[in-house]
């Protein structure tokens, strides 16, 4: 089978500093990494293409430099990647993000040979919407299922998949061609391997990049065009106020009896203490 | 009245089709429906839609599609809505994303609101993009306010970006309808007014188009919550980096036990695996209403006091004096948490044993 893995370039969150004059991010110097939700997915494509043969192909439509994060994907032991960039692409919201990602896949259908699943990670640690993988089904008309934790092919070739919601375990059966987001956290990705490396420094060609005078897509259905949405303004969130009392206290025993002492005498905070230290038993334990 | 005439799609993707602004009115709530019904989440999202339809001086329409569905009108309009708009066919018997999206957007065209609120459950994150999408027209996630513009009626989605302590309103200029999700709990759920029930149009529709679905649920065993979700404990403690070890954490279960509290945690605590990502505190997580908040060896990120703004009460124990969640803490200890935790379970128990013998507190 051949399956498409999707993938973002996002800023390392470990990272991220907050310019105290304005509030807003500092992105400069912030290094990039392959979005964390991503790599269940990865590994995903990569066992069911171990498992039942075909091909595993990386997609990306980022920056130039996303190309580091689908060399780490190569790694991992993705077959080839292709990364989708053009100066029109900027500033997309996620309806011409998906746009652009849907027709890659339609590409690569077309032109590489049939694709039979895209698989994409939950959501990003950057904007964390989870749109991609829903709005690229739509495009497509693909069936799709969202925090897929397995998934493995029946006899007569559908897609099952398992999947865990707010309160149950459900499994489906896809028909394929058809779209699944992994769910985060999920599923343990594998490590860079250095047989894949050298691999790929023998055989560079596996990365591919299609700017816009490829893919041919309308410039008014792409990037900030595109994009029926954007930030109209950004506001400061107001300050909560707080008491901010501080207490140095002489031991541990001393910081207990404050902590209590403060909490009973504070109107709200004594009434929700109060009916909880009645409430429960406490018999447990002590 | 008409900003752009009807038919001019101006400088638009051909792909997306002419949307005339004036011909969307009234705001929806599309409801959730599980085996216990229609789900609190959806609910909540009346808040909201109220706020929204006044400013626009239009009126809330619950959307009900399913099997046997017809009977949960009420509890709609109980809850806010105006009218309920009921497609009741066993066909949708069982959800499958693309079949009820697909669903909606055939209402939608028909009907066309100018704005869709959709729980942001799982189910709910799964479904509104693709129904935004079908629609060609823009979506929001997980927001937290909602204002109006009332000159061009259009709904800024406000929501926190990146990483940022910033709130950033966003908007959908020429397209209709606009949609937005929001998390579970972040909007109350409105009073009930029983009184309502009945009151409203319940219009029962048809759906023309029902696509062949081309997924199937195989298998749903429902596995209820155990725990209170963190959105709704009247206490909370929360852990962070400063805990050390996922030991740490049992301390704090120790203490939240004695005190009727929930764990959460710091989305370091989360990474670390501490604590499941569930109950994770801050912008990318939960946002609690707990009357108190503790914060165990916690910093006080931005993004983590995102989480807390309406918490009533925040208590903080740190050991470091520069610590930013002291000054964003209503009480602040500047110690070991290990010196204090345990002191404080030991305290708390002398208070319980002196309340249950009637006694007076004595600090
Ligand atoms: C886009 C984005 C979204 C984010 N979303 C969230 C979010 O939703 N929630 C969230 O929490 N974070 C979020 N973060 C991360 C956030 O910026 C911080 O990195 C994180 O909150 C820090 O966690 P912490 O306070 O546990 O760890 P640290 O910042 O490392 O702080 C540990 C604290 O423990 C104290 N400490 C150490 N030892 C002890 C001891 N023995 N006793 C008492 N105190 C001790 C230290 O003094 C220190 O203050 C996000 C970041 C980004 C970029």
């Amino acid at each position: 089978m051949r399956i498409v893995v999707g993938m973002k370039w996002v800023p390392g969150t470990q990272s991220v500093r907050i310019d105290p004059k304005t509030g807003t991010l500092i992105r400069e110097g912030v290094p990039s990494i392959v979005n964390p939700h991503d790599l269940p997915a990865v590994e995903l494509a990569l066992r069911l293409r171990d498992k039942y043969g075909g091909e595993v192909i990386a997609l990306s439509m980022s920056p130039p430099p996303a190309i580091k994060g689908l060399e780490y994907l190569i790694g991992m032991g993705v077959d080839r990647a292709i990364l989708l960039t053009d100066r029109v692409y900027a500033g997309a919201d996620t309806l011409a993000t998906s746009y652009a990602l849907a027709n890659a896949i339609r590409k690569i259908d077309a032109e590489i040979g049939k694709v039979d699943l895209a698989v994409f990670g939950q959501e990003t640690t950057d904007s964390s919407t989870a749109h991609i993988p829903a709005q690229t089904a739509s495009w497509l008309n693909w069936p799709y299922v969202y925090y897929v934790r397995d998934a493995w092919l029946t006899e007569d070739g559908k897609l099952r998949v398992e999947r865990i919601l707010e309160n149950a375990i459900e499994e489906w059966e896809l028909d394929m061609p058809a779209i699944i987001s992994i769910a985060m956290k999920s599923i343990k990705p594998r490590p860079v391997s250095l047989l894949n490396k050298i691999r790929f420094k023998t055989n560079p060609s596996t990365l591919i990049t299609w700017t816009n005078s490829y893919m041919n897509l309308d410039v008014r259905c792409v990037g900030l065009k595109g994009s029926p949405t954007f930030v109209a303004k950004t506001v400061d969130v107001p300050e909560v106020p707080r008491k901010k009392i501080v207490y140095k206290p002489k031991d541990g025993e001393d910081a207990a009896r404050w902590i209590l002492k403060s909490l009973l005498s504070d109107e709200k905070a004594s009434r929700a203490l109060l009916k909880a230290l009645r409430g429960s038993s406490g018999g447990e334990g002590s | 009245m008409s900003q752009k005439p009807q038919g001019d799609c101006g400088d638009i993707c051909p792909e997306w089709g002419c949307r005339n602004k004036d011909e969307y009115r009234g705001v929806w709530v599309v409801g959730e429906v599980d085996e216990n019904g229609l789900s609190e989440a959806s609910l909540q999202m009346l808040t909201p839609a109220r706020k929204v339809a006044s400013k626009l001086g239009t009126k809330i329409t619950g959307v009900l599609i399913g099997h046997n569905v017809k009977g949960l009108a009420d509890q709609f309009m109980e809850y806010g809505a105006d009218d309920v708009i009921v497609v009741d066919d066993e066909r949708f018997k069982e959800y499958v994303p693309n079949v009820f999206g697909e669903a909606v957007v055939e209402l939608v065209k028909k009907y066309k609101p100018e704005m869709i609120f959709i729980a942001g459950t799982m189910r709910g994150r799964e479904l509104a993009p693709f129904i935004a999408n079908h629609l060609r027209s823009g979506i929001t996630a997980d927001c937290t306010d909602f204002d109006v513009d009332e000159k061009t009626r259009d709904v800024f989605q406000i929501r926190p970006p990146f990483g940022a302590v910033l709130l950033a309103y966003i908007r959908t200029p020429n397209r209709r309808p606009q949609l937005a999700t929001a998390r579970p709990n972040v909007f109350p759920l409105p009073p009930r007014d029983p009184s309502r029930a009945g009151k409203g149009e319940i219009i029962e529709e048809k759906v023309e188009h029902v696509p062949v679905p081309k997924s199937r649920l195989v298998s749903r065993k429902v596995v209820p919550r155990t725990e209170a979700p963190i959105e709704k404990a009247e206490i909370v403690v929360g852990g962070g980096k400063g805990l050390g070890s996922a030991e740490g954490f049992k301390m704090l279960e120790e203490l939240a036990k004695e005190i009727g509290a929930v764990v959460g945690g710091s989305r370091k605590a989360v990474d670390l695996g501490w604590i499941p990502h569930e109950r994770q505190i801050g912008q990318t997580g939960k946002s609690i209403k707990s009357v108190i908040y503790m914060a165990v060896g916690i910093s006080g990120a931005a993004q983590h006091m995102f989480g807390v703004r309406e918490a009533e009460v925040v208590v903080a124990i740190n050991n470091d004096p520069s610590a930013p969640i002291l000054s964003q803490a209503d009480y602040g200890v500047v110690a070991d948490y290990r010196e204090v935790i345990p002191n404080l379970i030991k305290l708390v128990r002398e208070i319980k044993d002196r309340l249950a013998k009637g006694e007076p507190i004595d600090l």
